[in-house]
């Protein structure tokens, strides 16, 4: 969880609402990522989507099969500085992730139990149909107070990319 | 028909039946109107109504012989429980000094979402009703110019969604048809991006070659034009349930990229995450990019924390060729993702925040994934034409619309397609 809040005061240093994670394999870093929403203007790019995407890289250029991947994802772990939100909490359990470390909770667009529980997908299969993702364990306040403080050091600084003066002390968009 | 009939708004919460709207069992009571204000004022002290604001306190009934006689709500009355003495003591002493004689009857749960509903609502109890105070162009219906258009560039997605296009090559035959999304600005009635599903064949990237030049599909309505949408979009009623399952469709199925034994094909990048609308946002968000490059003081930052931490930026697909409006120099952009490329002069004044103002046109109701990066984009309205009845998040699953938590909220409609429309159209 240190990692990911240094990933999250990486992302602070550049201007971007601080959050970041690691992903964890067999107890080892194998990808970290920080929020890149203001740089890439794409509001998509949370620090979870960009390990996701270092991983999904890596992975293929071993020559790694969807099948192999799955597997992977399957007994990786994510660690992130604040509950992943609606978006990312579906995308964990479309890859279908082990298990997930947060620090603060996003009461506001939190995916893994203050808005949606999205980490408690139904996986029982019906009708002989793929079930469409997979849950995850999830534990929450891990370091919060260092995540929220990220977040307070931000918004205190200004948002120069908000539309509007004020926005909430949650994740941004 | 006419077209606006085929678009259907999907509201933010999930709509009642009209003639069976959930209710809620009160006391009430007869009263002497002489004593009306002092009994309502005494009401609102010791039995404020909180939840039910929508309902009116006090109802006027002008009874056989045109008298008049007021009937005022005492308190909520529990499920199972009509016995008098559950009322607080306070109440109990009000019905007794005013001689009272309380019964039990309904009131309307929700405050009313339409005219309909409020109609309905008050052959219970009157209840007050305010039309929403917001408006989203359409949520109160469209204009036959706006329905043609909505039309067209769902027409757009269709063609885009079962074509066997350059984009999308499939690893298998069954997974013909996939998602398509359609980014348009409804004020100057432009593409601003389009993409397909890409979980098996992602050969674009993140940076700004995903970005291709509106022409590129204004070149296909000529494509369009060979099928003409209103023959095609009234040929049958659309239906719920679809005959054929559509396995290909990203959002419909996200697990089903973990279930593939077969290597696919080496040449191109897959990624399970790939759904249309991801990659549309990403595309529209290369177009800002390359349209609007920041100012140098800034991007020299950006670019020095990039080589500590790259991701697909060093991924050999993003050598892609770019389609830059401005048609700067391509190899200088690729090879810095946001180059120095400020000395553009024709760039236009207003640069938009994200996809504010923007639409977006879906095949099938997104997954939830799909549906929170819409909201993270700022999208302003959805329109989709299949439903999602597994993993949608639009009203089929969850609804975020609905969300009153989330920063930033859309307006959804669902336009009415027959499932032919994924047939007919192979060109």
């Amino acid at each position: 969880m240190e990692l990911a809040i240094q990933q999250a005061k990486l992302a602070l240093d550049a201007l971007e609402v601080p959050v970041g994670c690691v992903i964890v394999e067999d107890g080892k870093v194998i990808a970290s990522g920080r929020n890149r929403t203001t740089e890439t203007r794409n509001a998509t790019r949370h620090a979870e989507m960009e390990a996701i995407d270092v991983l999904l890289g890596q992975w293929q250029k071993n020559g790694l099969s969807m099948s192999e991947v799955s597997e992977k994802f399957s007994n990786s772990s994510l660690y992130v500085t604040c509950e992943p939100c609606i978006m990312c909490a579906s995308a964990l359990s479309i890859l279908g992730i082990k298990e997930v470390f947060y620090g603060c909770s996003n009461d506001k667009f939190g995916g893994c139990g203050s808005i949606l529980s999205l980490h408690l997908s139904n996986t029982t299969p019906l009708n002989n149909e793929v079930p469409p993702g997979k849950s995850f364990k999830c534990t929450g306040g891990i370091m919060a107070s260092e995540a929220v403080l990220l977040f307070r050091t931000f918004y205190e600084q200004g948002n120069p990319n908000a539309p509007k003066p004020h926005r909430p002390l949650a994740r941004q968009a | 028909m006419m077209n606006n009939c085929l678009i259907v708004h999907i509201p933010d919460k999930e709509p009642h039946d009209l003639h069976h709207q959930p209710t809620e069992c009160v006391f009430a009571s007869a009263i002497d109107p002489k004593h009306a204000n002092q009994i309502v004022r005494c009401l609102n002290q010791i039995a404020p109504l909180e939840d039910l604001r929508h309902v009116k306190r006090i109802q006027k009934k002008v009874l056989e012989e045109g008298q008049i006689q007021l009937l005022v709500i005492l308190c909520l009355a529990s499920e199972g429980n009509n016995q008098l003495d559950s009322m607080p003591p306070h109440l109990q002493e009000l019905i007794s000094s005013y001689q009272l004689s309380p019964f039990i009857t309904k009131v309307c749960k929700y405050a009313a979402t339409s005219k309909e509903e409020w109609q309905e609502q008050c052959k219970f109890w009157p209840t007050s009703y305010h039309p929403r105070t917001y408006n989203i162009d359409g949520i109160t219906g469209f204009s036959e110019e706006d329905s043609r258009s909505v039309l067209k560039f769902m027409q757009s997605a269709v063609e885009l969604a079962t074509s066997d296009g350059l984009e999308t090559i499939c690893a298998h035959e069954i997974m013909h048809v996939v998602n398509a999304a359609v980014i348009v600005d409804p004020s100057t009635k432009q593409i601003i991006s389009t993409a397909c599903d890409q979980i098996f064949a992602w050969n674009t990237c993140k940076d700004d070659s995903c970005y291709r030049k509106p022409e590129l599909c204004s070149s296909r309505t000529i494509i369009y034009s060979k099928c003409d949408p209103h023959e095609k979009l009234h040929s049958n009623s659309p239906s719920n349930q679809l005959k054929q399952p559509y396995t290909g469709v990203a959002c419909l199925y996200p697990r089903q990229w973990a279930e593939q034994k077969s290597h696919p094909q080496s040449s191109y990048y897959w990624h399970p995450l790939q759904h249309a609308a991801m990659v549309a946002i990403e595309s529209s968000a290369a177009r800002d990019r390359c349209l609007f490059p920041r100012e140098e003081n800034s991007e020299a930052k950006y670019l020095e924390l990039d080589s500590e931490n790259s991701s697909w930026t060093s991924s050999p697909a993003k050598r892609q060729k770019t389609a830059c409006a401005n048609g700067e120099d391509v190899e200088k952009l690729n090879a810095h993702g946001q180059g120095d490329h400020s000395q553009t002069s024709d760039q236009p004044p207003t640069r938009p925040y994200l996809c504010t103002g923007y639409d977006i046109y879906l095949i099938w109701e997104p997954c939830p994934m799909c549906a929170m990066a819409l909201v993270h984009q700022r999208i302003r309205r959805i329109f989709y034409a299949f439903p999602n009845p597994k993993a949608g998040a639009l009203g089929s699953v969850h609804r975020l619309q609905g969300e009153k938590s989330l920063n930033h909220h859309y307006a959804v409609f669902r336009v009415l397609l027959p499932e032919e429309v994924l047939h007919k159209c192979h060109t």
